[in-house]
């Protein structure tokens, strides 16, 4: 279990991390959605250790991580949004530096890193440098580099930025495989379709504030499940109804001449969207006050 | 273990640039012996002045190999590959990070070292390395290894480090006891340039070179350098919020 305790980070006088209060249950899926800024790979570089917080603190399974904590940080695993690999390593070599990082022996390396490369259908590029592997295999490479020291906690930040659909779908599905021998997995996200996916709860965060959270069906609930599209002047407008009936109603008092007339399932994504603008009225009232 | 990662990883790199490494640790000092010693034939205290500069090469090249081997590459590693990182979130203990890479700054500057011997041997005939010599070799490169940690996690860019190099590491080079004896300089400056590790160092291989008598405080003073440089890249790595 991960817990955050009033968790705050500042850089000089900005607030990136302001105050979260947050509980991830072991085996969780988990993802941190927020708009560019929001504080979600500032969350998770605390959750790894990689950022001291300013105040507050992580507990893993009730007691507090610290750089010193090594029982800690060896359940735990990080993708980091970059590609966080020295370049000139081909990837037997990430991933023998990452064993050895994690106390492995040589010979345990060895057979994981072939099982792991096997199941990223790497293994013909094993002895290929980094930085001649595309931005998919690298990603995949660091999935693989993760899984090699059996964490219980696994942190994702941004796992698919930059991928093509088809080598996104392929790591969803690692990530499904993964998910269901009990790992915890924190995931944090600019794809909302990918959230809605994986994880069994979201969070939304925005300028360092936790905004809500839920479950992704939770969320469409509330908003309501359907979905109707306008062109009004020249945006899309969506209204939301929580059943069919209401939704083909409104549908049919829409002008014959409106470009667009659509009914479709609400998303995660418009939830996000509504609620971003709302939280961005919100704060923009507030200066105003 | 975390040490042995560390060394792992140093060996991986040397094994593959062996060519590079050993090149580049060999042009600056044939430059200075050629130039200074052979091109320039002058005697020094009723000796060749050979005889003077090669212990000082020697202790210089050692310097500059364990310095810029972990300089250069932890702050790649840290600013432009981010390979850092997941050292810091390893359950690896950061001081054996830490003296891993100051054993592996040491390793690389006895490297550095060693070739110089080696190439020079039919011109040092009159001069003795023993194993003293290779212990103060071998503790310079540590004191250098220790900076090149602390300056990697001071540089906040990729020029930072040469840039340090040009203000700190080239004057020691030329000023410290290697291309000519501090007792020539003046009142004060002398003394400030005797306590560098470096003038340390090069004094203390050139007695044993020379059969001189060796004035082996140096080796406490390597020793503290050793321990504050340690301690402050510990601090470092620590307790940085952001490193």
């Amino acid at each position: 279990m991960i817990e955050l305790d009033h968790l705050t980070k500042k850089f000089d006088s900005f607030t990136a991390v302001d105050d979260i209060n947050l509980t991830i249950n072991t085996g969780e899926f988990f993802g941190l959605l927020g708009p560019n800024g929001a504080g979600k790979t500032t969350s998770i570089g605390m959750i790894s250790t990689l950022l001291l917080p300013t105040s507050g603190q992580v507990r893993i399974d009730g007691q507090e991580l610290t750089r010193h904590r090594q029982d800690l940080k060896r359940k735990i695993s990080v993708i980091t949004q970059e590609y966080s690999m020295r370049q000139d390593m081909n990837m037997i070599e990430v991933m023998q530096y990452q064993g050895l990082l994690y106390h492995m022996s040589f010979k345990q390396i060895k057979e994981k890193t072939e099982e792991l490369l096997e199941f990223a259908d790497l293994i013909e590029f094993r002895k290929r440098k980094v930085r001649r592997l595309s931005g998919g295999m690298k990603r995949k490479l660091m999935v693989c580099r993760a899984l090699l020291t059996d964490p219980e906690i696994i942190l994702l930040d941004e796992p698919t930025a930059g991928m093509d659909a088809l080598s996104r779908r392929q790591m969803w599905n690692m990530l499904r495989k993964l998910n269901s021998k009990e790992l915890t997995i924190v995931l944090t996200t600019h794809y909302m379709e990918e959230a809605q996916a994986l994880c069994d709860r979201v969070a939304f965060m925005n300028k360092g504030k936790l905004v809500d959270l839920n479950t992704p069906d939770g969320y469409i609930q509330n908003l309501g499940p359907y979905a109707v599209d306008e062109m009004i002047k020249d945006d899309i407008v969506s209204s939301f109804f929580t059943t069919k009936e209401a939704a083909i109603d409104h549908l049919s008092k829409i002008g014959q001449d409106t470009t667009l007339r659509t009914l479709r399932d609400t998303t995660l994504e418009d939830v996000f969207i509504q609620t971003m603008q709302a939280e961005n009225k919100k704060i923009g009232n507030g200066r105003r006050k | 273990m975390g040490i042995v990662a560390v060394l792992w990883e140093k060996w991986v790199e040397f094994r593959r640039d062996f060519y590079k490494i050993t090149l580049a640790a060999m042009i600056a000092p044939l430059m200075y012996l050629i130039v200074f010693g052979m091109g320039i034939q002058t005697m020094s205290h009723g000796q060749p002045y050979l005889n003077f500069l090669i212990p000082g090469v020697v202790a210089l090249s050692t310097m500059n190999g364990s310095f810029s081997s972990i300089a250069q590459s932890l702050n790649v590693q840290r600013l432009y590959e981010k390979a850092f990182d997941q050292v810091m979130v390893s359950p690896t203990p950061l001081w054996q990070f830490i003296a891993g890479q100051i054993i592996a700054g040491s390793l690389r500057g006895l490297f550095s070292g060693g070739v110089i011997l080696v190439l020079t041997l039919p011109i040092a005939k009159d001069l003795i390395f023993n194993g003293w010599s290779f212990l103060i070799m071998f503790l310079n490169g540590a004191v250098f290894g220790a900076l090149g940690v602390v300056v990697s996690f001071i540089a906040k860019n990729h020029a930072d480090v040469p840039r340090f190099s040009n203000y700190f590491i080239m004057p020691m080079s030329y000023l410290c006891n290697t291309f000519f004896s501090n007792a020539k300089m003046p009142h004060g400056v002398r003394e400030f340039v005797g306590i560098l590790p470096l003038s340390q160092a090069s004094g203390m291989i050139r007695a044993i070179a020379t059969h001189e008598p060796v004035m082996w405080s140096g080796i406490g003073i390597l020793l503290a350098y050793l321990v504050v440089l340690s301690g402050i890249a510990m601090i470092f790595i620590y307790k940085k919020k952001n490193l």
